[in-house]
């Protein structure tokens, strides 16, 4: 079971869209698990969210073993410097656990024409479709029309696929086969 | 370090360079120590005890897979040639993400050579080797999709790599990858200020070809066994099989010199080659192609005369043909048609 738990009001449709397309990509039922506060350790002085800070500090959500869960917050993420620098951050999730994080803060403004809101809606799918992954133990993807493309490749064309490729759709799949529940 | 198994039983045992970190001795480990065995990756020293094995006390030291609690036993002698060795520093991890950084267009693009030289550096390469094998594949992802199995081995090198790079610098491998990729596909402006990577790491020279056999293809060994065989006669018709029987003759012939010596000597008038007299012991096959004067030889060595003669009398012409006739026997031989 995936469960959606939102730090920030979302848009009830977009969690809607959201769900659906998770479930098409995982086979895996979802639903929206309600709303939590962001929890005060995890913001730093630069006014972004500490990802691997916010996973460890949120409140707990009662699950099952298996169930993943996604966060989703409007707030901008930051992560670790590595050496060469700090990587864009879109989400940050458990490589195999069950916790991950996505930002709404990078996507494309929602605007109010249907086609914005579908650009924003498959954006963020795509977004959820990445953390879950890593969930299920994907690594990155170096097909860009796949989900688990790095988001700030540049390759990666302007409205990406929210989809895994064959090879990652395969893999995901035989974890959740392979799962307890 | 020891590598793969020779190919060709001449081949000496193939020799890896060693690899900054290797584990040389199984008493450098102690209990908690976390290691790198090369293809599982990051394992911690969880005991050392003794197992019965055949009858016999054999010392093991065992190894927990940090990422799924497998337990591996390794036999204590075994320790120094299957790789085992130490996390990488975090001077050698900046070393790798400097290689990964750098550009590189070169990718091997022919399959065999790329898989074995790959699953080489996944073996024994180091840190640096599997970080190699995720460029040089990803580098090759740009120009064509890969197949199935390179594609599960950069998946696996891609895997190895990042939960090596998590325990190195005490990140989560989600992290870890993504300075992997940051690397690997910097977003589109930004630019690193690179220093010079590390050395790539050294595989041993494989000869391209298998070592030549001795003998030589079309050698049946039907000589050796005193047979006499006219296969070519019954596939090609009267001339060739005239060319066939004087290859035949002259093989015989040699062969005759090897065993019989002088006697095979005299018969010949216009005294051949003074190399061919000189070795004598040389295998027939070998030489009889490379001369063709030989099969000018108007009398023959009478084992060869005789069979010839036994099986079909055409071949009493054969003597009196001119070289020149050799020709189409040749052509025959490399499968060519006859005229």
């Amino acid at each position: 079971m995936i469960r959606i738990v939102t730090l920030e009001k979302l848009d009830p449709a977009d969690l809607v869209f959201l769900t659906g397309t998770l479930y098409r990509a995982f086979g895996v039922g979802t639903e929206h698990a309600g709303e939590k506060p962001v929890p005060p350790e995890a913001e730093t002085t630069d006014g972004r969210l500490d990802a691997v800070k916010l996973l460890r500090e949120v409140e707990p959500i009662r699950t099952f073993a298996d169930d993943k869960i996604l966060f989703i917050t409007g707030a901008p993420l930051a992560l670790k410097p590595g050496p060469l620098g700090e990587p864009p951050c879109w989400g940050f999730a458990e490589f195999g656990g069950a916790r991950a994080v996505i930002t709404t803060s990078k996507l494309p403004a929602r605007g109010a024409s249907e086609a914005s809101i579908e650009a924003y809606r498959r954006r963020l799918a795509r977004e959820a479709i990445h953390a879950i992954g890593h969930l299920w133990d994907l690594h990155h993807c170096y097909d860009p029309r796949c989900a688990m493309h790095p988001s700030w490749s540049p390759s990666l064309p302007a409205n990406p696929e929210m989809d895994l490729d064959t090879f990652c759709r395969e893999k995901s799949e035989r974890k959740v086969r392979l799962a307890k529940t | 370090m020891r590598g793969p198994p020779p190919r060709h039983p001449e081949q000496p045992p193939e020799q890896f360079p060693p690899v900054e970190g290797v584990i040389q001795d199984a008493a450098e480990l102690k209990l908690g120590d976390r290691v790198v065995y090369p293809n599982q990756g990051v394992c911690a020293v969880v005991g050392f005890k003794e197992m019965d094995i055949g009858g016999t006390k054999h010392p093991f030291v065992t190894v927990r897979r940090e990422e799924d609690g497998a337990l591996v036993h390794v036999a204590r002698d075994k320790v120094p040639t299957i790789g085992l060795r130490r996390v990488a520093s975090a001077s050698q991890m900046e070393g790798v993400f400097h290689y990964l950084a750098a550009q590189f267009d070169d990718p091997e693009l022919d399959w065999k050579v790329r898989h074995r030289d790959n699953a080489d550096r996944l073996i024994a390469g180091g840190v640096l080797g599997v970080a190699e094998v995720v460029k040089g594949l990803h580098s090759l992802s740009r120009i064509r999709p890969l197949p199935t199995k390179e594609r599960e081995q950069y998946d696996n090198a891609r895997h190895l790599l990042v939960h090596e790079i998590a325990v190195s610098l005490n990140v989560p491998p989600v992290l870890a990858e993504d300075y992997v990729d940051y690397a690997l596909m910097p977003p589109a402006g930004v630019k690193f200020d690179l220093k010079p990577p590390p050395k790539p790491v050294l595989l041993p020279s494989r000869p391209k070809k298998r070592i030549a056999a001795v003998e030589e293809e079309d050698d049946l060994g039907l000589g050796d066994l005193g047979l006499d065989l006219d296969l070519e006669g019954a596939l090609e018709g009267a001339t060739p099989v005239a060319a066939a029987v004087e290859g035949e003759a002259a093989e015989g012939e040699t062969a005759e010199a090897a065993g019989e010596g002088a006697a095979a000597e005299e018969e010949k008038p216009h005294a051949e080659k003074p190399a061919k007299a000189e070795a004598p012991a040389k295998p027939a096959k070998a030489e009889a192609p490379a001369k063709p004067a030989k099969a000018e030889a108007p009398a023959k060595p009478a084992k060869a005369a005789r069979s010839a003669a036994a099986k079909k009398p055409a071949k009493k012409a054969a003597p009196k043909k001119p070289a020149s006739k050799k020709a189409p026997k040749a052509a025959a031989k490399r499968g060519g048609k006859k005229k």
